[in-house]
């Protein structure tokens, strides 16, 4: 029954550099497991999500209002008549019906529309550059069908709607152009298959083409949206031709003043950095890292959010990346976001500390120079329980991989009393961290002979009791751990 | 209403309201409750008065104002500061009605009060903003968006909807607050409240009755409610005072009685000379046009047909034989009959006490608010409302008598008025209102320049106009009288009261229609006076408002 126990450790364990493990591999790991986490989160909210305003609405559309209203009330049989029969004026008024079944807040009637096989016929009328009403209508209607599950967003890519949006993206009309650019983002979104698919079609070109120092604010942030989900997803990740096409657009995007704009595009960043080294590396070399820098210390949470994501991911990379990450400043805005009010900030942002800490003794160096040891502490004393998770992560890293000296500082900070503290904890892999840092903390004392005091210090700080009480620990590892501790430092008299 | 703490009484300058707190007063002396008494005649005075208080008091009673104001906004209140408001001003303030935290009011549970519904008039203000700001929180864009049925135009009919409810809000609150009348007398309210809690005296019961005597005499209220309220009054009068019917001789000096009565509408008639009775009763000086040569030659006719001899008539009603005043009633009832005068009956109750005290409570309302609105100066504004307050205990006979004297003088100033302002042709058309302004020079004009002496001679005066002219389209209209009110700030007490017809609502729409005049021209008025329809300007600016009212009233 203890076997797992030690499998997990034994994985734990390889994640230290120092014990002669892979660096990337404990940082990657780190990544995998919040990634998980962000997306069950984001899969419960999708279902909530509502459209974002758009400004951009042609006029043509807003007379003749009453008379749309009557045309809502078109039977599904109707439609399907009108949509399949000759009479374009009957087409255009069974497309209007159908949009705006599809684009009313409760129940859209998705499923009856596919059944009804119109998706087909709506997809040619997407062609019909004479009829410009009639595209914009069919251009609506496929996006809401494409925005449902992927049954529905299949539907309408078998239906051939790939090439015809991609074509649509050079309308002459702005308005069918940005319906179209909203409708292949829901194709992009569904998943590395589409997403691909639609890269292959050259949807990037045409789709970059459009962004100019003209283009609406509604517009670009549709686009941005889009290039955003053309970024998205794993297995596999997005071909890095197309990342590298898109990267100065989204850079540009990125310096753009709409705080939306600049959310999605450091989304789309953030996914990018999300990979491996090499493709850090790329958006590395852009220069791009002061600008999220900056952004991640911004007032505005849906910038900071996907800013610290992006720059959290550099740091995962190579010592050389988190070195670019700490030239641009990022030591600096790291306290203030470590004290953040939201518990997913400290969080992230002492995620983000733990990588650095991973790092050779001069970043560790750094970390202590810009002041990070007063903000960590703070963190694991009071911080949520979640962040202090992290944070005893960084604190592990840092004696891991700090010199003597370093370590004492640490020490010095007034980490201990927090971190005996956390031995409280409920969650036995913290318990386990905490205990291996603390035998850490021995290894460097008794090579400085200082043993005897760090064993008074833990004592005064009723840190002795708390590893006592663990060595009647359900967890077989923590037990260990604790009663390896007692008989190495505690057992003398 | 049981307080630990001590209370401020805010007491509004009407009889209604001295009688509402002097059973208050009795209450608390009762529940041993400690309290403070402010008089307050005005907005402004009340305003003063809670700012001053408001550090050492948390719990505020007000009676006869504040009610048809938004109460937390002229006062902006702590939130531990407590109203409790017993005021018979109507409409009441819609946000006073629907706060029940700070504002608690005291209010008849059937008195109809036509109140909005709440979601008529106030909407959360978290529908607005919906859909507008859910972004915030940070997390990852949906991967998948539907577009909803265009924004633009949902957020147009969303602006429609919103502005249709607030042009249905406008509407239903002009319609609500487009009138002010009176609701129940608070002396009865607060009668009934010590009811409830069966602490009421015959004391109490009394001063019941003037409050609502007082609202019949100032004419506030519709002869049908105030017969209801009559018929009310009269079963806890029979309740409290059947134990001493069969034994009246035996009333010893401490014991009182109220009795139900039909009595003359005649002012005074008991404590005056019925000739001088005769001659100062709205009701009979306009029925009989006493200011003309024929009505003069009317009232000896009358008198006549009655064979009541002049000298008997002249003489103090006490003094009158005793044989003449047996079936007086009747015979004046009869020879009124015949001149035209089929309401000289009224329903109303007297009060006996000691041996020979005997009062009709209308002798009351014109004593009391005689003391209040005395301007024989004597002392700070405040001494006028403690007397006249003071008047209504039975232990103060001597103040209620110079009550009665000034009052008399007081109606006998009313009816020279109205007659001098009918001969002279003060009275004008303007239109869609009749106006008159007493100049300044004129006898008693200082008398007129206190709001409840004003309402009383236009109210009189108009009965008397409607009399007089022969005009049938201007006996239909509502009257705007203007006297001087300071003379050195050169300011003018300015009062609209509705139409005198037999079916009248008495319900006032000059309040609102002042409001806007005084808007729409930047006039410098003040609305002083908690009855909405009183107003205070300067006497430069009175023409262009009257302009003003005409053109926003025809």
């Amino acid at each position: 029954a203890t076997m797992p126990g030690v499998n997990q450790h034994g994985e734990r364990m390889r994640k230290f550099k120092n014990k002669g493990k892979d660096t990337a591999a404990l940082r990657r790991q780190r990544v995998e497991v919040t990634i998980e986490l962000r997306k069950a989160k984001k899969d419960e909210q999708i279902l909530k999500r509502r459209s974002i305003s758009f400004s951009l609405m042609d006029e043509s559309l807003s007379p003749g209002e009453d008379k749309r209203h009557e045309t809502a009330q078109l039977s599904l049989e109707k439609i399907a008549e009108a949509v399949n029969g000759s009479n374009t004026e009957l087409q255009l008024q069974a497309t209007q019906a159908t949009r705006r079944m599809l684009s009313r807040q409760k129940d859209p009637p998705i499923n009856q529309i596919i059944e009804l096989g119109i998706i087909p016929r709506l997809v040619e009328f997407l062609t019909r550059a004479d009829n410009a009403l009639l595209q914009f209508e069919a251009a609506w209607a496929l996006t809401n069908i494409a925005s449902g599950t992927s049954d529905h967003t299949k539907a309408v890519v078998e239906a051939g709607a790939i090439p015809a949006f991609i074509s649509l993206l050079s309308s002459p009309h702005m308005h069918i152009s940005e319906q179209s650019v909203w409708a292949l983002g829901n194709i992009a979104g569904d998943g590395p298959l589409y997403r691909d698919a639609l890269i292959n079609c050259s949807v990037i070109p045409p789709l970059l083409a459009l962004v100019s120092p003209v283009t609406p604010v509604g517009f670009l942030r549709n686009i941005t949206w889009t290039l955003s989900n053309l970024c998205r997803n794993k297995n596999p990740y997005p071909p890095l031709n197309a990342m590298k096409k898109m990267l100065p657009v989204l850079i540009c995007l990125m310096k753009h003043e709409d705080k939306d704009i600049i959310s999605d595009s450091c989304w789309a960043v953030s996914y990018l950095t999300d990979g491996s080294n090499d493709r850090i590396q790329i958006v590395v070399d852009t220069g791009i890292l002061p600008r999220l820098v900056e952004l991640m210390a911004s007032p505005e949470l849906i910038i900071m959010t996907p800013a610290l994501r992006a720059v959290g991911n550099v740091v995962t990379g190579t010592d050389e990346q988190t070195q670019a990450a700490i030239d641009a400043g990022v030591l600096a805005v790291l306290p203030s976001l470590l004290r953040h009010a939201k518990p997913s900030i400290q969080k992230e942002a002492a995620w983000m500390l733990s990588n650095i800490a991973a790092g050779p003794a001069q970043q560790i160096q750094q970390l202590i120079t810009c002041g990070l040891l007063p903000p960590l502490v703070e963190l694991l004393d009071k911080g949520d329980f979640k962040a202090q998770k992290e944070a005893v992560w960084a604190v592990a890293n840092f004696t891991t991989g700090g010199t003597e000296e370093q370590v004492v500082e640490l020490v010095q900070s007034g980490v201990l009393k927090p971190l005996l503290n956390l031995l409280l904890a409920k969650d036995s892999k913290t318990v386990l961290i905490i205990l291996d840092t603390i035998s850490n903390l021995f290894l460097t004392a008794e090579k400085l002979g200082e043993t005897e005091r760090l064993c008074l210090l833990v004592e005064e700080l009723d840190g002795l009791e708390k590893i006592e009480a663990l060595q009647t620990h359900d967890n077989n590892m923590v037990y260990r751990a604790a009663l390896n501790i007692i008989e190495k430092y505690f057992s003398g008299e | 209403l049981l307080f630990f703490q001590r209370v401020l009484l805010l007491v509004a300058s009407d009889v209604d309201a001295l009688c509402a707190c002097k059973i208050l007063q009795a209450l608390f002396q009762c529940d041993h409750v400690q309290y403070t008494l402010v008089p307050v005649s005005g907005w402004q005075e009340l305003e003063t008065a809670f700012l001053e208080h408001k550090d050492q008091f948390k719990y505020f009673v007000l009676i006869n104002c504040g009610a048809n104001v938004d109460l937390l906004e002229i006062l902006q209140p702590e939130e531990d500061t407590y109203f409790f408001v017993c005021d018979s001003h109507r409409p009441i303030n819609v946000v006073n009605v629907y706060n029940d935290t700070q504002i608690k009011l005291l209010v008849k549970q059937d008195d109809d009060l036509d109140v909005p519904a709440y979601d008529d008039i106030f909407r959360d203000e978290e529908d607005e903003e919906e859909d507008s700001e859910n972004e915030s929180d940070g997390s990852e864009p949906s991967e998948k968006r539907r577009r909803f049925e265009e924004d633009v135009i949902e957020r147009t009919m969303k602006r429609r909807q919103r502005r249709e409810w607030e042009a249905r809000r406008r509407e239903i609150l002009f319609d609500y607050e487009q009138y002010e009348y009176h609701g129940t007398s608070s002396a009865m309210v607060m009668f009934d409240l010590a009811w409830i809690m069966s602490k009421d005296l015959n004391d109490m019961l009394w001063w019941a009755i003037v409050g609502l005597t007082d609202q019949w005499v100032q004419d506030k209220i519709t002869q049908m409610k105030y017969v209801t309220d009559i018929g009310i009054l009269q079963r806890h009068v029979s309740r409290h005072n059947h134990r001493n019917e069969d034994e009246e001789n035996s009333l010893s000096i401490d014991c009182m009685r109220i009795a139900f009565e039909y009595d003359l509408r005649l002012a005074l008639y008991q404590h005056w000379s019925l000739y001088e009775s005769l001659c100062n009763t709205s009701y009979t000086s306009a029925s009989l046009k006493l200011w003309s040569v024929q009505g003069q030659k009317r009232l000896r006719e009358f008198l006549a047909d009655m064979g009541l001899p002049l000298k008997q008539v002249k003489q103090k009603f006490n003094s009158m034989d005793i044989s003449l005043k047996e079936n007086l009633r009747e015979m004046i009832e009869e020879s009124a009959n015949k001149f035209g005068m089929k309401d000289l009956r009224v329903q109303t109750f007297s009060i006996h006490f000691g041996f020979k005290n005997k009062f009709s409570a209308s002798d009351i309302v014109y004593a009391t608010a005689s003391l209040m609105e005395n301007t024989e100066k004597e002392g700070p504004e405040t001494t006028n409302f403690i007397k006249a307050l003071d008047s209504l205990s039975r232990g103060n006979l001597d103040k209620l008598h110079q009550g009665l004297d000034l009052a008399k003088k007081q109606l006998c100033a009313i009816q020279q008025t109205v007659a001098s302002c009918i001969c002279t042709n003060l009275v004008i058309s303007q239109g869609p209102f009749l106006y008159c302004a007493l100049m300044e020079g004129t006898p008693d004009v200082k008398l007129f320049s206190k709001p409840v002496s004003l309402c009383l001679l236009s109210k009189y005066l108009l009965k008397s106009f409607v009399c007089s002219t022969k005009n049938k389209r201007c006996k239909l209209l509502p009257l705007i009288m203007a006297a001087p009110m300071d003379v050195e700030q050169g300011t003018v007490i300015m009062v609209g009261i509705p139409p005198e017809t037999e079916s009248s609502d008495k319900k006032n729409f000059f309040g609102r229609a002042f409001e806007k005049a005084a808007d729409s021209t930047n006039s410098r008025t003040l609305h002083n006076h908690f009855d909405m329809s009183i107003i205070e300007l300067k006497t430069e600016d009175r023409s262009k408002f009257l302009d003003a009212l005409i053109s926003l009233l025809s």
